[in-house]
């Protein structure tokens, strides 16, 4: 079979669709971006707990007591975890994708069922939306949207699509043909058999389709998060990336309270809204059985309780943000300029990152840091998102994405060397010495190698060229995961004396917390050693000569990093920049050596 | 007086290159053969006329294109081939949107499954058909309420119709038709889905109703008693197209074709004929010259048997100038319930106590 370049095509596809369409993603990354703005800030303008009374009020309204209680208990939940502005623009997040994609899918929807043509064309390309792997599409949407909100609610909506449109299809299609036979026969127009007819009939159906939309959007959210959306999926993204089960399933039980809400609240409006839902209540209200707790109030009741507890909300709103006056100090250098910095989870990239987000916060800048995999932050640097990342391993490791982004992006200079990258064993594994000696005792390791994100350029160079050297592609397989699964891995091998080979490189702390022997590379096939550098979009440097300069200048001693990171390792997740404040204080003088002000400006 | 519904050569073919199988059809071939091409022929060649006030069934099994022809008659389904004249009015001629305007004003219909909106009440389904034409709010409720009263409904306005029985949401049916004053009422087997009590009822209401408001109505049915009770005219439908045009007893005295007489073999006949079929005109001229008791051409199967009974000899039929016009024996009367042609065969050893042969005594 000859192979078939589809690969070829759809890259000049993207090339072609970026040259040359490049306004139609601005706009339309504008109108994402506004509305998420919009429905973020109302929000999280109001304080956590009367908004939870909102969301309170109207899941009484729209279920009853029990419902608007535990709506109240599992918000209040969510502020205690201090998951609130996480929470807030999560929802926000979905329901910007679920409000677009509704936009979408109902008119499609409602097209499809008029038109066979129209249906056999939408249904293979919704099939090709939503079972398509989402991380396919996400870095698309990196490259035409950017990282962020929008790249987050476009691969959302589009895996949301299908079942708006299936279900607004079913819902059309399933009302009763003798019903539209008799519209027709009474002279009523098509626009009007569907306004009368079609629609309040297939509306429960109909509102089914947007129950699903929203739950598939919650469950996008946490993909999503790998682009920098932030927010309940960030947070899981970060914990997972960093395997802080606890806070992971903090974030987790967010998500989690988030979705019933949302579910049992667009479900119960299907019944609100829909003329046959109505009958059907009070019929069953009619049959008896009212009890007290099942009491809901009217719905006029139900809005003045939400206009009441939304103007309260928003007055607060006003006055709370009448504080946070800056004071200015003599080093402030950055006056409140915004730095975006990105980082892999990768232990010296953390250290650095949070080193240099302490540093510059202390020169007055805001910084913003955010976790992402290597090819998504690669990109977001080239398309101008993220200023600038600390560890890029240059030039073998990394070398694929200089290759790809190179162009883009100016090279700060190596900060760190070199490095080596190897595989490891544990020390007691007394017969493996070399790479060449895995051969023989591939039966003991199980034919594995547990490896590091698949994206990670050492895992490229395994594969393509490390086992070929030795001879051991036929009697190894390389186990894709991510570093912190390849830790959790070795610690748990390493607890129980298993045998183990893992991908691992130097500068790591695990080399300081277990026995571990660096396996002898004697043909030399993973090259010489990397210097860890600092990388920054282009013109970075030219808008923050400042920083351009500091990060220029940026070096660090192996003692200093390893420092570093077992302090951070010690302080846990989300103490990062904590740890960095404690190991300055260790190390007094460091930051105006790595970040110095010049006289003439200390004196302005 | 000139006929207010006509139907022209109609011809509704489903499938591919469907003039071509017209084409085919008019020269004379079969549906069967269009059927292994894949084309169906649901009515052929169609033709009649219903005049103003009349009501015209149009009787025939299922898939003998009936619902389709009445489909073509407000241009919900359009014909192959064919005219529909309404008033005069080319219905086949008219565009989509002047064809849902005519169909809002002059023709309404009413389902086999009621076809009622089940989120709307009762009040607002008979509503409807005012609703399109534009009528205010207030005064289209007003009318839809006196339609429903109209058809025993008072009372029920804001009931929902799965709160209903079945012959009360074709009431509903009927009423939401009637409420629009349309001149033609189209009705798709409209009573077949009730059970046979309240079946009679809605055909009685019907006829009531009908008295009164003279509407023009075409009325398909698969049930050829409820076709003899309702239909003024009758046409015979069987495997698309129309065996036998003609009123009730025209159907029941003189079948067109064997087709036709095996169904008019279950029909109650003692319910449909008259003296005016079932009398003998060949006359002596002398038996209305008794005191006796008399019929005229109109009066009914059942109530000359009476009358017979009453009388030692043949009853005398007489016009409405009491003009003698026919005489009906007992033996005929016999016969025609019997459904027997034949002259009967005499006895070959007659018995006392034997029936006498009164008929030309």
């Amino acid at each position: 079979m000859p192979r078939l370049p589809l690969g070829d095509w759809v890259d000049s596809g993207v090339d072609w669709l970026l040259a040359h369409m490049s306004w139609l993603f601005d706009a339309i990354k504008t109108v994402v971006e506004g509305m998420y703005d919009g429905i973020n800030a109302v929000l999280t303008a109001p304080e956590p707990l009367l908004l939870a009374g909102i969301f309170a009020v109207i899941a009484w309204w729209l279920r009853g007591l029990v419902a608007g209680v535990l709506a109240f208990a599992g918000f209040l939940l969510i502020d205690s975890l201090d998951l609130w502005d996480r929470a807030m623009s999560t929802l926000a997040l979905v329901l910007v994708a679920t409000v677009i994609a509704l936009v979408i899918s109902i008119p499609l929807g409602i097209w499809a069922a008029r038109s066979k043509t129209v249906s056999a064309v939408v249904r293979p390309a919704l099939d090709l939306l939503q079972t398509m792997p989402s991380m396919v599409l996400l870095i698309p949407a990196i490259l035409f949207f950017g990282l962020g909100t929008s790249a987050g609610v476009i691969a959302t909506l589009i895996f949301a699509l299908a079942p708006g449109v299936r279900m607004t299809e079913l819902g059309i299609r399933q009302v009763d043909a003798e019903l539209v036979e008799a519209a027709e026969a009474f002279g009523t127009s098509p626009r009007n058999t569907l306004l009368r007819v079609q629609l309040p009939l297939a509306l429960p159906t109909i509102m089914a389709g947007i129950n699903q939309v929203i739950m598939l959007g919650l469950s996008m959210v946490v993909i999503a998060g790998m682009v920098g959306t932030g927010g309940l999926g960030g947070a899981v993204n970060e914990a997972i990336g960093q395997l802080d089960i606890g806070f992971g399933f903090e974030a987790g039980v967010g998500i989690v309270v988030l979705a019933i809400y949302l579910d049992r609240m667009t479900s119960a409006l299907g019944t609100q809204i829909s003329p046959l839902g109505r009958r059907a209540a009070a019929k069953a209200r009619a049959a008896g059985n009212e009890k007290p707790w099942n009491y809901r109030p009217r719905p006029a009741f139900a809005v003045i309780g939400v206009v009441v507890l939304a103007l309260v909300a928003g007055g607060m709103g006003v006055f709370g943000s009448s504080s946070g006056t800056k004071a200015t100090s003599a080093t402030d250098v950055g006056k409140g300029k915004n730095i975006t910095i990105g980082y892999i989870p990768w232990d010296e990239g953390i250290a650095s990152t949070f080193l240099w987000k302490e540093i510059l916060e202390e020169r007055g800048y805001k910084v913003t840091t955010t976790q992402y995999a290597a090819g998504p932050l690669y990109t977001g640097l080239a398309t101008g998102q993220v200023d600038f990342q600390t560890d890029s391993w240059l030039p073998t490791t990394h070398a694929e994405y200089w290759k790809k982004y190179g162009k883009q992006l100016d090279d700060l200079g190596s900060w760190y060397g070199s490095t080596s990258l190897e595989l490891t064993v544990p020390a007691y594994m007394k017969d493996v010495n070399t790479l060449a000696d895995l051969k023989t005792h591939a039966s003991e390791f199980g034919g594995k190698i547990t490896g590091i994100e698949p994206s990670a350029g050492m895992m490229g160079l395994l594969k393509t060229k490390v086992l070929k050297e030795y001879g051991l592609q036929g009697s190894y397989d390389v186990v894709d995961g991510s570093t912190p699964a390849m830790l959790a891995e070795l610690k748990r091998a390493y607890a129980k004396k298993q045998p183990i080979v893992v991908t691992l490189w130097s500068p790591h702390w695990a080399y300081s917390d277990y026995k571990l022997k660096k396996l002898k590379d004697p043909k030399n096939a993973w090259g010489k050693g990397d210097g860890v550098h600092t990388v920054a979009r282009k013109g970075f440097a030219a808008d923050n000569p400042d920083v351009g300069k500091w990060l220029k200048d940026f070096k660090m001693t192996e003692s200093q990093l390893t420092g570093l990171e077992a302090q951070i390792q010690k302080s846990g997740k989300g103490e990062e920049q904590d740890a960095v404040r404690t190991w300055l204080k260790q190390h007094p003088g460091l930051v105006d050596q790595l970040a110095p002000v010049a006289k003439n400006q200390q004196s302005r | 007086m000139s006929a207010r519904l006509e139907a022209e050569h109609l011809y509704k073919v489903f499938g591919r290159r469907p003039d071509q199988a017209v084409e085919r059809l008019r020269e004379g071939a079969d549906r069967e053969e269009l059927r292994a091409d894949g084309t169906t022929a649901a009515v052929i060649d169609a033709s009649f006329s219903v005049a103003p006030g009349q009501i015209f069934v149009v009787m025939g099994l299922s898939g003998s294109g009936k619902s389709t022809l009445l489909r073509m008659l407000n241009g919900l389904l359009e014909p192959t081939a064919g005219r529909v004249l309404f008033d005069g009015q080319d219905l086949t001629a008219l565009g989509d949107r002047e064809l849902r305007e005519v169909r809002a004003r002059k023709i309404s219909m009413v389902f086999q499954h009621f076809a009622l909106f089940p989120h709307r009440s009762v009040r607002e389904n008979a509503a409807y058909g005012l609703e399109v034409q534009g009528v205010p709010r207030a005064e289209r409720l007003k009318r839809a309420g006196e339609a429903l009263a109209l058809c025993g409904l008072a009372g029920w306005e804001d009931s929902w119709p799965d709160e209903l029985s079945g012959g009360m949401q074709q009431r509903v049916g009927l009423a939401r038709a009637l409420a629009t004053d349309a001149d033609l009422l189209l009705m798709d087997e409209s009573f077949s889905a009730l059970d046979p009590l309240i079946r009679r009822d809605m055909q009685d209401q019907l006829l009531e109703l009908q008295q009164s408001l003279k509407k023009t109505i075409v009325f398909i049915t698969h049930d050829l008693n409820e076709a003899m009770r309702l239909g003024d005219r009758i046409a015979v439908m069987r495997d698309g197209r129309i065996v036998q045009t003609g009123t009730a007893e025209d159907i029941l005295v003189r079948p067109a074709d064997d087709y036709v007489s095996s169904f008019i073999q279950d029909v109650d006949r003692s319910r449909v004929l008259t003296a005016s079929s079932v009398m003998d005109t060949d006359l002596r001229g002398d038996e209305a010259d008794c005191a006796c008791e008399t019929a005229t051409p109109d009066t009914p199967f059942n109530e000359l048997c009476a009358i017979s009974a009453r009388l030692t000899h043949a009853v005398a039929v007489l016009d409405k100038d009491h003009e003698l016009v026919g005489v009906v024996p007992r033996q005929r009367l016999v016969a025609f319930l019997g459904d027997e042609q034949h002259e009967p065969t005499p006895c070959v050893s007659p018995r006392d106590g034997g029936e006498k042969v009164t008929a030309h005594a």
